[in-house]
């Protein structure tokens, strides 16, 4: 039998791994099994996705971009491009907070380019312009501010 | 820190927001990763070189790894993968590694805030032209999941001879995985330590600033440092003519051997820089750590400017090694 990681040497040793009491058993070569032992996040990640497709935890997704399958996914742990991250965000939320201890991005950010700062810009001022017709109890207009705020909003951020 | 942290290293990992990852990545689409990685980049004031690996000759990619330029992973996608590497060998940016773009840079001794300047540098330079996949809630997006968020690795090349000879690496270790850190041998992932030379390295990319990765890095090579220097100094107080004898015994060898077989020569190495950090040898720090560059087969084929077999390689070794340690004279 060969190493269920890398698939070239003969697998010694049968690794069971326990993830937040998730346990996946793996038959493994030396060489993979120091990769575990010295805690590769790689090697966790392949032990939480084998464990899941083992409980036939495989939904029938496929990225519509790029066309890979969530199944294909399980396998080889490497997504084919930034689309899938979204077509599987149910399915790789528990499993990133789970890899990386934390579910929040902190740091460095791309640069705002400047039509997204102006449509931030204009939000805010809607904003305060709603606000103001809410004090001055011009509910109708406030209303309308509200509409043309809620259709500014793009359809990723309003799900959070 | 010299004394103990060889270097230090900070890697990016960024993808381009419309190429699919490298499992699905059409040549074509490669090409125009690279291209307009050198397009957006035109505007940087130093000089670069690059490296496509379909070109570059066997002999000049595993110099270029040594260097640790590129990656064993790199070498193993010739038909894409290509580097644009800095004149001084401080910056190379990877193309069409795991990730559409690695952005490393290096810096000697123990200066991770050095490295990350660089690498940010080249970040953003290539921010102002071009969008990179970005996820407000899991950071940039990379092709495996575990290096979502800043897509960094910050790490230090690390020399520990007392603590590998006192069997205490086990426990340095435990303490590194509890803090979310790991340690490997120098050549990255899957292999073994060589000349007692340890990579230290976050692990986590998710929910940690970069600063916080550099200074839980930083913070934990400092204690590795301490330890090793307790037990240099227990050694220097109990042992000292054993450890003398160790350390002289390699510059003798270094000195005069006709022939250097690497294996031998990386534990060789290994006394011959503990010896010049407890100053007990004419060499320095810096010294030491070139010569473990350069006696390494791609950079000794290099130099003799064509593939050398393994006997000649081991003379050529030994004759590098005696003209560094002896100024030139035989």
């Amino acid at each position: 039998m060969l190493c269920e990681e890398c698939g070239k040497h003969p697998a010694e040793v049968l690794m069971t791994t326990v993830v937040n009491g998730q346990a996946a058993s793996r038959h493994l070569c030396r060489e993979c099994v120091k990769k575990y032992k010295a805690g590769d996040l790689q090697g966790v990640l392949a032990a939480v996705l084998s464990a899941m497709a083992q409980k036939q935890q495989s939904p029938d997704i496929t990225c519509p971009r790029c066309g890979l399958s969530y199944a294909a996914f399980q396998k080889s742990g490497m997504l084919g491009c930034a689309e899938c991250y979204q077509a599987f965000r149910s399915q790789l939320a528990p499993l990133i907070t789970r890899v990386q201890g934390r579910a929040q991005h902190a740091g460095r950010r791309p640069p705002l380019d400047p039509k997204e700062q102006e449509r931030i810009n204009k939000m805010e001022e809607l904003r305060m312009l709603m606000e103001a017709a809410v004090a001055m109890e011009n509910f109708e207009e406030a209303a309308r501010l509200r509409d043309e705020l809620r259709a500014m909003v793009p359809a990723r951020e309003e799900k959070e | 820190m010299k004394d103990i942290v060889v270097s230090s290293r900070v890697r990016l990992a960024r993808n381009y927001e419309d190429l699919p990852f490298r499992g699905r990545i059409t040549g074509e689409q490669s090409e125009a990763c690279v291209q307009r990685t050198l397009d957006a980049l035109r505007e940087l004031p130093e000089i670069y070189q690059l490296f496509l690996l379909r070109s570059a000759d066997e002999v000049e990619r595993k110099a270029l790894m040594e260097s640790h330029l590129i990656s064993p992973d790199l070498m193993q996608h010739e038909e894409a993968g290509a580097a644009l590497i800095r004149r001084d060998e401080k910056i190379s940016i990877m193309m069409n590694e795991e990730d559409h773009l690695r952005i490393q840079a290096f810096a000697a001794g123990d200066d991770l805030g050095g490295a990350a300047e660089n690498a940010f540098s080249i970040d953003d330079a290539l921010q102002r032209h071009l969008s990179f996949a970005f996820d407000p809630q899991w950071g940039y997006l990379t092709a495996c999941p575990t290096n979502t968020g800043t897509g960094m690795r910050a790490s230090m090349m690390l020399h520990l001879p007392m603590l590998t000879l006192l069997k205490q690496m086990g426990k340095v270790n435990q303490l590194a995985a509890k803090l979310g850190l790991t340690i490997r041998g120098i050549y990255g992932e899957g292999s073994e330590a060589q000349g007692n030379l340890y990579q230290l390295s976050n692990q986590v990319t998710l929910g940690r600033t970069e600063k916080e990765i550099m200074d839980a890095v930083s913070a934990v090579a400092k204690q590795m440092g301490e330890m090793e220097r307790v037990f240099r100094q227990k050694a220097e107080e109990k042992d000292l003519i054993i450890l003398e004898d160790q350390i002289f015994r390699s510059f003798g060898l270094c000195c005069h051997a006709r022939r250097m077989p690497l294996k031998e020569f990386m534990a060789h190495w290994s006394n011959l820089r503990l010896g010049a950090a407890l100053e007990k040898l004419p060499l320095s720090l810096e010294e030491c750590d070139a010569l473990l560059i350069s006696a390494q087969p791609g950079h000794l084929q290099k130099a003799a400017g064509r593939a050398l077999e393994e006997k000649e390689m081991d003379e050529q070794r030994a004759s590098l090694i005696r003209n560094a340690l002896n100024g030139g004279t035989k």
